[in-house]
């Protein structure tokens, strides 16, 4: 063999073939030395080369590129023209030849398209290449060499992940379906290539899919047929179909011809029949592999998931639609009751102002009588109104007229109706409104609402100061201000000042009364004017509003506008709506009766003192005339604050006191009063017009001793003063009449003795508890103690407050107890020591009040934020599942609770808090029927438990809450489980999602890394950061360099996901190419610089840049701002590669970066990382670097593969990384391995090769004799006996070295013959060479063939 | 091509006949060893005097050579294969020089 070919030998043996002789470069004899090293350099090198050489440019080429690019041109292209081998590409490459041999300047391209047909048709393919000069012996250009990497499947992983992120960016959360479809197909129209042409088809109702949406085809293409008959077309049922095209026309995409393939994918719908399906018609120069089917099926996914979202959209906009059908129906209802009103109003109002006339000369008290309902006819027929002119706004069947008014003058008129019951209140009234430029056209009688609505609020909120009316006029618009010196509005109450029914609470007014309407109808009939209302206030100084009308016509509708006076004059119309304002007012303002009026009554037996306490004057009035006349003596005041005073300088027997009142109300009365020893006793009968719970937990919480709620009758009014006052009077006997008292409570009564027996209980006990006097004394356990065995926590909690009563002198507490018909209630107790005054024994007395609702309205709040919380931090579905089933448990302290997802799977698949539970164990039956259920409807079975069923993303889900015959499942409990149950579908569906996000992510990320073809002696490692799952941003990378030796990276983008995957991606490739490109770590990560300063993300990243020579262990390296490397010396010494550290990548680009170098000595560990390796919170980096540095010294004896699990392992924190972590390993020197026939005269070269490797492995010249023998023993070995019958097969050699190691395996597919030293000594001497100088050699001879393993300590 | 070994034969100073190989022994070459081996022997008087101080490498091939004439030869032998010899047992057989 010539000895040109000798660095490879199987591409040396067909170039020797070839008949040079025919060629222009004549036989290899006569070649010229720099063809003879040309030729050298390529077939030595593991990187794929090629070259032409001589006037044809004669073809050369390396295994590399027989392997990555020429394939079945192999070996009929070698020795052939470059033309003629290239024919179909050199259209592209012929070009970039001619320029690299006219200008003798190399060339550079990258990931160029070519298409290649090498696997028998023409194949989209990408390379990196550059083509370099060759020169002969005189320096003249003769050729070329190319350098060729092919990243064909990187720039196809990148494109279909854009088309992936694309499909996922719609910034719109809320589309149509025909929407999310044409932006789903915009996007896919932007990948001809991968996608030529789609069609989406949906399915109708009645089986046909019909054409929805295309993209790369035009509507109405013959290939693509609007709508299909059923079962005509379609994958079949769930999964996708490859399907031939023949039609002629297709559309061709971004290639010249048409597509050949299409893949039929379905639209899978959760749980149902899918959507439809989509037709991709497939590039028909790449293999339908399992990437392509993946993409498409991805994209396909996107699809369908755009379509469910659209769907739950529209589901969405019809309910809400509903909703709002139903509130126009209540708006309708509402003003229906308004005007059903009027009737009775009418006929009250009518029928009183004849009365009045007719009783003129009666006395003074029927007058006053006829007053006050007169006065409440108007106010009643005042508020109907209102709401009447509110159902007619809504309706939009307010009848405007709009007629030409003076509005000063007119407006002046209605401010001077309410003069006199300004200055009755003490304040100052300015009225000043000028006459203004033309008439402004207004509804007049709306016109006396605005008005006087305005008029009256800033009367009832102004206590001193001003009230001031003025008109003005701005350029198109007549001002109107109403402005007060009251107390003014609070910032954040103004946005709801103008706000339908909305009051503020705190407000100091003259009166607690009001409906909150006026302020909304004010802006309401301004707005209807096409006018403005705003307001301005500053609290304790007042508030002003303003109001501007336009001028002129043009703003209203023309058949609403009159002729002046048309609508009928101003004077009486003004003061009929006028009058409720006025009567209003005046029952607000002081002078109409005494704050205090002490006329005694005549005074009975049981005639007693009472305080009535009510801000309406009216009420106040009829009060304190009910009970002057059942003979009390009566104070009245109008405000709690008054009250107070007037009850503290003289305590009265009883306080009738309203609830909502300015200043001080009700409760806060209420409270005072309890808080003072003088007063604490009295009692106080509160008066309500809200009716409700809310108030009177809180009244009976402060203490009150009776509620009485408005409409009340004089009779049941006298009847509980009456029995107040007697129970007032009793409280001073009250040994004699303390049952009584107790009885009266509305709260639960009791008293206990010193050992906690009940002794004592009241009506309202036996009420809330069931348990009557008759069962007394109930000595403790009591009998409304939840179950101990069946139900032991709430035991516990009864057990821990019952010791508190005993113990503690006063307290509270909220237990669960069992009523006596078996139903579970809560309540809240109240309880004090006290010293019985005659026994002088220890009782404890307590009340208690029915909670159930709010413990349950509570426990369904914790429930779902609980819920929420476990849903939030599960991972994956399942991990959803189960937190919420033992969430479940906990709740309803059942015996197991179980998930059953019906996916297709017989037995369905079972996630239970009991993980011992089988499917046979369980009731199928129920849970069988459960499952064909309506969703989210909660089943209950008589004590047995309950279930509900929801939606998983794997298909129905059936929910069962086992109780295990403890107790029964309530209606609460329903509410409940369906309330879970709607949140958990919702989640799983949330987390399903996300989960799927992630493995997308997650998939392309390792797309982009691998798959790795690391050279020998390398390690690496991937890790995404468990939690939340973040993907993205580091990665590794080794580059083999066309003189032998490495390049090493490893880096770190800013960020996560699917952004910095893509940067990540691109830094990655540039880094590459750059190293190829010029083999200085410096200049590269300067390049870099550049290159990231313009790439969006890529800032800040950070770079470790290396180039290794593995036959010296020689390191040249740069680092951007990137951790140091760590490496580990075979005697445990540790550096770290701290040298040619500089700023991260882009930061500052036009800087210099330097570099270091850094000899690693024999049998040294390298370990490269990124951040996410070592940085933990509340911890030094420093800290993870020693950890790091631990970690790689004591693994310097562990091979290197295990090594780097190891490192993984030892350094993850205990919840998993919260980072994500690349990590590459290398240890000096790199493993040999060596693969020969099974001949002889192999044995000599092969010890060479092992010899010069062991000396870099730094092994001492005795251990290398004895590795060398049992080597040459065992090689022997396989070439005699393991080969003795097979031809053709090779013997694999590798060896590896850690720190203090070497191991050595000898590998043929050969029969191993069991050793007959009799029949052949000398072999059998072999085998004992072997025992004799590797401290363990393991033989393993199997039928594939004999491996022998044989290991060495070396000294360090 | 086989592994390269240089076999000469000889008298030392003493008269007595030496065979001295320099290079390497393996199963490549091994037979041309036996044959050199077997020609230089005698079957009577002074043993053979294998010089083996300049070959870097023998296998159980070339030992199994030396084993078959052990009672008819000497054996000369440097730092390098010693173990090697020691080991095999031929230097129970025969005896070794150490040089």
């Amino acid at each position: 063999m010539s000895d040109v070919f000798a660095a490879d030998a199987e591409i040396g043996r067909d170039l020797a073939a070839v008949d040079w002789a025919a060629t222009p470069l004549g036989p290899p004899g006569g070649w010229p030395q720099s063809l003879r090293t040309a030729v050298s350099i390529l077939l030595s090198s593991r990187f794929p080369m090629w070259m032409g050489w001589g006037p044809e440019l004669t073809f050369f080429c390396n295994d590399a590129y027989r392997r990555d690019t020429l394939a079945s041109k192999y070996p009929w292209a070698l020795g052939r023209p470059a033309r003629e081998v290239w024919a179909e590409i050199w259209g592209d490459i012929g070009p970039r030849i001619q320029n690299v041999l006219d200008t003798a300047e190399a060339t550079w391209d990258e990931a160029l398209l070519l298409f290649l047909e090498r696997s028998g048709y023409p194949e989209e393919s990408y390379h990196t290449f550059s083509y370099s000069p060759l020169r002969d012996d005189d320096g003249a250009l003769v050729g070329f060499l190319c350098v060729v990497s092919e990243d064909t499947d990187r720039v196809i992983a990148e494109r279909r992940m854009a088309t992936l992120r694309d499909l996922g960016s719609d910034p719109n959360v809320i589309r149509t379906e025909q929407e999310t479809l044409a932006f789903a197909n915009l996007q896919l129209e932007r990948n001809l290539r991968d996608l030529p042409f789609t069609l989406t088809y949906l399915y109708d109702d009645d089986g046909r899919a019909r054409l929805r949406a295309t993209s790369g085809i035009p509507a109405g293409h013959p290939a693509a047929p609007a709508v299909t008959e059923p079962g005509q077309a379609g994958p079949d049922g769930l999964t996708s179909k490859l399907i031939e095209l023949d039609e002629p026309g297709l559309p061709t995409g971004d290639w010249a011809d048409p597509p050949r393939q299409a893949l039929l994918v379905p639209l899978l719908r959760q749980g149902d029949a899918p959507y439809g399906f989509l037709v991709a018609a497939l590039n028909r120069y790449r293999p339908v592999d399992e990437a392509y089917r993946g993409f498409v099926e991805l994209t396909a996914g996107h699809l369908a998931a755009g379509i469910a979202g659209a769907r739950g959209y529209q589901a969405q906009q019809r309910r809400a639609e509903e909703l709002a059908e139903l509130d126009r129906a209540k708006t309708t209802f509402f003003s229906n009751i308004s005007h059903e009103f009027r009737t009775p109003l009418t006929l009250i109002m009518g029928p009183l102002d004849e009365l009045r006339t007719h009783l003129d000369d009666a006395g003074p008290a029927v007058r006053d009588e006829l007053d006050v309902i007169h006065r409440n006819g108007l106010r009643l027929g005042k508020l109907v109104n209102a709401l009447l002119d509110f159902s007619r706004l809504e309706a939009g069947r307010m009848q405007a007229r709009y007629e030409p008014v003076d509005l000063a003058a007119t407006t002046a008129e209605l401010a001077s109706v309410f003069r006199s019951a300004v200055e009755r209140a003490g304040l100052t009234f300015e009225v000043d409104c000028p006459p203004l430029p033309e008439p402004v056209l207004v509804d007049r009688s709306m016109w006396e609402k605005v008005v006087l609505n305005l008029l009256s609020n800033a009367l009832k909120f102004t206590f001193d100061g001003t009230i001031r009316v003025t008109t003005d006029a701005e350029p198109g618009f007549a001002v109107i201000t109403v402005a007060d010196s009251g107390i003014g509005v609070a910032a954040d109450e103004m946005p709801r000042l103008f706000e339908r029914f909305h009051r503020i609470d705190t407000a100091r007014s003259r009166s607690n009364e009001g409906s909150g309407i006026g302020l909304a109808l004010v802006k309401e009939l301004v707005e209807l004017h096409r006018g403005t209302v705003t307001a301005e206030s500053a609290p304790d100084k007042g508030t002003t509003f303003t109001v501007r009308l336009p001028f002129g016509a043009g703003h209203l509708p023309a058949d609403a506008v009159v002729a002046p006076g048309a609508a009928g004059s101003a004077g009486p119309a003004a003061a009929a709506t006028a009058e409720p304002f006025l009567q209003e007012a005046s029952r607000w303002l002081p002078g109409d009766t005494p704050l205090v009026a002490p006329v005694a009554g005549p005074a009975g037996p049981d005639a007693a003192t009472v305080v009535v306490a009510d801000d309406n004057a009216d009420m106040r009035d009829y009060l304190t005339r009910l009970l002057r006349a059942a003979g009390h003596r009566v104070t009245a005041v109008s405000d709690g604050r008054y009250a107070l005073d007037t009850i503290r300088a003289d305590p009265p027997d009883l306080v009738v006191s309203d609830v909502m009142m300015p200043r001080m109300d009700g409760l806060e009365l209420l409270a005072a009063l309890r808080g003072d020893v003088r007063t604490a006793g009295i009692p106080v009968l509160m008066l309500s017009a809200r009716a409700g719970e809310e108030a009177s937990i809180e009244g009976l919480e402060a203490g009150a001793d009776d509620y009485l709620f408005k409409p009340f009758s004089a009779a049941e009014l006298l009847a509980r003063v009456r029995a107040n006052v007697e129970l007032a009077r009793l409280r001073n006997h009250h040994a004699r009449w303390r049952a009584a008292l107790v009885d009266s409570l509305q709260e639960a009564f009791f008293v206990c003795d010193e050992n906690g027996a009940v002794i004592e209980i009241n009506a309202a006990f036996t009420e809330i508890i069931g348990f009557g006097p008759e069962g007394l004394p109930y000595a403790p356990t009591h009998p409304w103690w939840p179950d101990r065995v069946t139900d032991p926590e709430a035991y516990a909690e009864v057990v821990a407050a019952f010791d508190m009563l005993l113990q503690d002198r006063q307290g509270g507490y909220r237990i669960p107890v069992t009523h006596r018909d078996g139903h579970r209630l809560w309540v809240a107790a109240a309880f004090n020591q006290v010293q019985d005054p005659e026994t002088g024994r220890r009782v404890v007395v307590g009340t208690f009040r029915d909670v159930t609702d709010e413990h349950y309205a509570i426990q369904r709040e914790t429930a779902l934020a609980s819920l929420s919380v476990r849903l939030s931090a599960a991972d994956h579905v399942s991990e959803a599942v189960a937190g919420t089933l033992d969430e479940l448990r906990e709740l309803w302290q059942a015996r197991y609770v179980l998930a059953a997802v019906f996916d297709g799977d017989d037995p369905p698949t079972l996630t239970a808090t009991d993980p011992d539970l089988r499917w046979d164990d369980l009731p199928q039956q129920r849970l069988l029927a459960l499952r064909d259920r309506p969703l989210l409807t909660p089943v209950t079975e008589h004590t047995a438990g309950a279930g509900i069923t929801l939606e998983h993303p794997q298909g129905t889900m059936v929910l069962w809450v086992d109780l295990g015959h403890r107790r029964p499942f309530t209606e609460q409990d329903q509410t409940l489980l369906a309330l879970l149950a709607g949140h958990l579908g919702q989640g799983l569906r949330r987390v399903h999602q996300i989960d799927q996000q992630r493995e997308t992510a997650l998939a392309l990320q390792r797309a982009i890394l691998g798959p790795a073809q690391l050279p020998a002696g390398f390690a690496v490692r991937y890790e995404p950061a468990t939690r939340p799952l973040k993907v993205g941003g580091d990665w590794y990378d080794t580059i083999p360099l066309p003189d032998g030796r490495i390049g090493i990276v490893v880096g770190d983008c800013v960020g996560h996901g699917l952004q910095a995957a893509t940067v990540m991606g691109q830094l990655r490739s540039a880094c590459r190419a750059l190293l190829l490109q010029d083999s200085s770590p410096a200049r590269t990560l300067m390049a870099l610089d550049r290159f990231a300063a313009l790439l969006p993300g890529a800032h800040c990243a950070t770079v470790f840049c290396g180039v290794l020579d593995p036959a010296t262990g020689l390191l040249r390296y740069s680092a951007a701002g990137h951790p140091p490397p760590i490496v580990a010396l075979a005697d445990g010494g540790t550096h770290l590669l701290d040298q040619g550290r500089s700023r991260p990548i882009a930061v500052r680009p036009d800087a210099d970066r330097h570099e270091a170098e850094y000899a690693m000595a024999p049998r040294t560990t390298l370990l490269l990382y990124t951040d996410g390796l070592v940085e933990r919170r509340r911890q030094p980096l420093t800290t993870g670097i020693e950890q790091a540095t631990t970690a790689v010294q004591l693994g310097r004896r562990t091979p290197i593969d295990d090594l780097a699990t190891e490192v993984m392992e030892r350094l993850a924190p205990a919840g998993g990384y919260d980072d994500d972590v690349a990590l590459l390993l290398y240890r000096q020197p790199g493993p040999l391995e060596l693969e020969f026939p099974p001949e002889s005269t192999r044995l000599a070269p092969i010890r060479s090769a092992l010899r010069g490797w062991l000396e870099r492995c730094g092994v001492d010249q005795g251990t290398v004799q004895n590795v060398l023998v049992a080597a040459g023993e065992a090689c022997a070995n396989a070439i005699e006996h393991g080969h003795r019958d097979v031809k053709g097969g090779l013997i694999k050699l590798r060896a590896a070295v850690t720190a203090d190691n070497v191991r050595l395996l000898v590998i043929d597919n050969g029969t191993w013959r069991v050793p007959r030293p009799a029949e052949n000594p000398h072999r059998g001497r072999g085998i004992m060479l072997m025992r004799a100088f590797m401290g363990e050699v393991t033989i393993t001879t199997g039928t594939t063939g004999t491996i022998i393993d044989m290991q060495t300590r070396i000294a360090s | 091509m086989t592994t390269a070994l240089t076999l000469t034969t000889g008298n030392d100073s003493a008269g007595a006949p030496v065979l001295t190989a320099v290079g390497e022994i393996d199963m490549s070459n091994a037979e041309t060893f036996a044959a050199a081996l077997h020609g230089a022997v005698t079957p009577a008087g002074r043993a053979l005097l294998v010089d083996l101080t300049a070959v870097e490498y023998l296998d159980s091939a070339g030992l199994a050579a030396l084993f078959r004439h052990a009672d008819r030869i000497e054996v000369l032998t440097g730092p390098l294969l010693a173990p090697l010899l020691a080991v095999s047992g031929l230097a129970d057989l025969t005896t070794v020089h150490r040089r």
